[in-house]
């Protein structure tokens, strides 16, 4: 599979020369944006950056268990302060004196002492920019410039992990083939009875035995309603979706909107698919489907290095006669890779004016995820992972869309 | 397993939420702070009472819980009513977003934004300056994470029956990959089997997911590999978690199987650290008083907190060797559950683990597992 002239995906990626490519560009755009020093604190950025892998923990544990990067410009290897035990991939990686203990920045006395060691790293009066804040660095006036604030690296970040490597690619196939492998479980299962948390336990059970770091997002397995009305109030008058799963037992004539991803060497996978609880779906479920290929085919008739993003919503909602075949509150497609849902984000409400100047590149992955609703009569939504190329796409798995 | 077998979302109990919400008002009032603006999802849980999607890992700030003082109104980012109460009228629904613009425009249609003196958030990003001054204008930003550590701090009776049916979980999920423990079996396939028992419960929602890991001999916290198995005499960590209804269930444990293992010098070691934590945790104690339990023994310090408070996530006090002076500012006071941490390791031989839940009363600690890890030591073989 050709992302651009010789660029093949391996069958393995090689994590060593991922961590490479990956720091190269880290630091080539900080000295195009004249940062000499980048502070990482999001979960994913200090995993894109470092290549640290640890299983995610819930947000509540996060504030006293956060792992933070420092890439200094001059320094081919990242600093990492993790409060999380080192692998023997990471001790091979960084050198012992870039592998430091856990920084408490929530803290002022984690603060101060994380001032003094920056001290040790970067120069002086270096300009140094980070991707989030907290209060107790906002009172030590650790990062904070002129202006009040400090420099933005949050920005920097996501375009760096905008174009994938073909390492990085290999990783990506490798979670979303986990996550098939647990859906496949998952579907095997499907039948009236079964509890939405049933479902969950065999995906659960399935993603670690073969693989996984850790799983993502709570696993929807989405009860549909015939009719929006049927369903919660939404702000936007449209579908609510997704709603969190119980131990309600799934019943014959159900339809299911599957949303799930696991998490796989740092990378994220996503798997969206409608399935019809024990029976096969009826004629008219059958042409919502068709319809939805119809959309999906479209938009992939446009998709192109080069594309904007206006023309991939524009084909999907030319083909459904006028409406966004979206739900409003999300997109038309998102960007996958570090995170679940990352840049670009296509046909969101940051509107018309940014999909109109946004560009698709290769070595982009993008999920694209339409409906097909037809109130009264229920809907169809699936997701379609691919990678952009040069002159189209590439699909990134080849899962089926049984029962249709 | 759970509770109660749960069908639908709804949002925790009313009188639980009225409580929690009156003590965040008056701390608000004692600092004078008009406007609250959560990121954090255990804050935001902790004001509005509403469950939402569950994601893993840290989160950057943005407004996703508001709470007014003056009128106790409260905005929450949900697109849609599903498990909200009717105290939180549509209205103050806000559907998600990926746009600051609009962001900013319902911060400043709230009531009272205009006029806010004190605004308090408890997280921020390097643009949250800038978006605090737009939406409320004639507002000081604040440090709402301190504020609220400190609301959180001390458990409602009710919060801690919620840790107990959490634990209990916890402890109903761990047999499972107790049961599955044995020769040749991957950190991950113990993983797998502690995911599968919990969801089978009824509960879907870990605190963390690095379950179970062979400990190291060489390394005092580090793994020997990413892919570890099994094997005879390996001390194998378990580390157990689990949200239910918000609030969090964790314990800890070391197995091992087969020749060597601890061995009685390690044992022995172990039962006094464990038998100094437990004796640390008095109501009025110094938090120092646990860190200095290590010293007591000769054993390093501990690589992760020796004690962190359980609620809806982590709360106060946390101590750790990794912040003495905070460590030292803090005492043990009733009405906390500690996630009580001990951790020694051997050249050689590996670490012992252990992690309790202890819930502190006026008359002292409380254990609350069914199965104390100071009664279940004779499974460090």
């Amino acid at each position: 599979m050709a992302i651009g002239p010789g660029a093949l995906i391996p069958e393995e990626p090689d994590f060593d020369r991922m961590r490479t490519d990956r720091t190269q560009r880290l630091r080539e755009a900080m000295r195009d944006q004249a940062i000499e020093a980048l502070v990482l604190l999001g979960n994913t950025n200090v995993v894109y950056a470092t290549g640290a892998i640890w299983p995610l923990s819930d947000g509540g544990r996060t504030n006293f268990e956060q792992p933070v990067a420092v890439v200094v410009a001059d320094d081919e290897s990242p600093h990492l302060f993790s409060p999380l035990r080192a692998d023997d991939r990471l001790r091979h990686a960084l050198a012992p004196d870039h592998l430091h203990g856990p920084a408490h920045l929530d803290f002022d006395e984690g603060v101060e002492a994380f001032g003094s060691q920056l001290a040790d790293l970067v120069p002086d009066g270096a300009v140094i920019a980070i991707d989030e804040w907290t209060h107790a660095l906002r009172r030590a006036g650790t990062f904070t410039t002129d202006r009040g604030a400090p420099l933005d690296g949050g920005r920097l970040i996501s375009k760096a992990k905008l174009i994938k490597t073909p390492d990085e690619l290999a990783a990506m196939r490798a979670g979303l083939t986990i996550t098939e492998a647990g859906i496949t479980e998952v579907q095997a299962r499907l039948a009236p009875g079964v509890r939405q948390t049933d479902l969950t336990a065999a995906f659960l059970r399935t993603i670690f035995d073969h693989g996984a770091d850790a799983n993502v997002l709570d696993p929807i397995w989405q009860i549909m309603p015939t009719r929006i009305a049927d369903g919660p109030w939404t702000t936007t008058g449209g579908l609510a979706c997704p709603l969190l799963s119980t131990e309600r037992e799934l019943v014959k004539g159900d339809v299911l909107w599957v949303d799930t991803g696991v998490s796989y060497q740092g990378f994220h996978s996503d798997f969206g698919r409608t399935w019809v609880v024990g029976q096969e779906p009826s004629a008219r479920q059958r042409e919502q489907f068709e319809k939805w290929r119809a959309i999906i085919n479209a938009v992939l008739a446009v998709t192109r290095a080069g594309a904007t993003n206006s023309e991939l919503t524009a084909a999907a909602t030319e083909v459904a006669g006028g409406e966004k075949p979206w739900m409003s509150h999300f997109y038309l497609g998102h960007g996958l890779g570090i995170d679940s849902a990352e840049m670009p984000f296509v046909g969101s409400d940051i509107g018309e004016a940014f999909d109109a100047g946004y560009r698709l590149e290769a070595g982009m992955v993008l999920v694209l995820e339409p409906i097909v609703w037809e109130d009264g009569y229920g809907g169809y939504r699936s997701e379609e992972v691919l990678l952009i190329t040069a002159d189209g796409w590439e699909p990134m798995t080849d899962y089926p869309y049984d029962p249709f | 397993m759970a509770a109660v077998t749960e069908t639908d979302i709804h949002p925790d109990d009313a009188a639980l939420r009225k409580v929690r919400r009156e003590r965040v008002l008056a701390e608000m009032a004692d600092e004078g702070i008009d406007i609250l603006i959560t990121g954090r999802e255990s804050n935001a849980r902790y004001v509005a009472g509403v469950p939402r999607l569950w994601l893993a890992g840290s989160r950057p700030f943005g407004p996703g819980c508001i709470l007014v003082r003056e009128t106790g109104a409260i905005h929450l980012v949900s697109t849609w009513d599903e498990g909200v109460p009717d105290d939180i009228p549509h209205e103050n629904l806000h559907g998600i977003t990926f746009n600051g613009a609009n962001t900013l425009a319902w911060l400043q249609r709230i009531d009272g934004a205009a006029t806010a003196r004190t605004v308090a958030t408890d997280g921020l990003m390097p643009s949250s300056a800038q978006l605090i001054e737009t939406a409320f204008p004639s507002a000081e930003l604040v440090d709402g994470e301190q504020m609220m550590r400190r609301v959180r701090r001390i458990k409602l009776p009710e919060e801690v029956t919620a840790i107990r049916t959490s634990v209990r979980l916890s402890e109903h999920s761990l047999a499972a990959a107790e049961a599955a423990f044995s020769i040749g079996i991957t950190e991950r396939q113990l993983t797998a089997r502690f995911m599968e028992a919990m969801a089978e419960a009824g509960i879907t929602t870990p605190t963390t997911q690095d379950v179970a890991w062979v400990t190291s001999r060489q390394h005092s916290w580090g793994r020997d590999a990413r892919n570890n198995t099994v094997a005879p005499g390996d001390l194998v960590a378990f580390d157990a978690g689990l949200l239910c209804d918000g609030y969090y269930g964790e314990i800890g444990r070391t197995m091992s199987l087969g020749a060597a293992g601890a061995g009685a010098g390690l044992k022995q070691r172990w039962d006094e650290l464990w038998d100094r934590l437990l004796a640390a945790c008095r109501p009025g104690a110094a938090a120092t008083d646990l860190l200095d339990a290590y010293d007591a023994v000769g054993v390093a310090p501990a690589p992760m907190p020796v004690a962190r408070g359980l609620g809806l996530g982590n709360d106060l006090p946390l101590v750790t060797h990794a912040l003495p002076r905070t460590s030292a500012a803090q005492t043990i006071e009733p009405g906390v559950v500690l996630a009580l941490t001990g951790y020694l390791w051997q050249d050689g031989v590996g670490a012992v683990y252990g992690q309790e839940p202890v819930l502190v009363t006026e008359s002292g600690p409380t254990l609350l597992s069914t199965n104390p890890f100071r009664d279940s030591r004779s499974s460090i073989k």
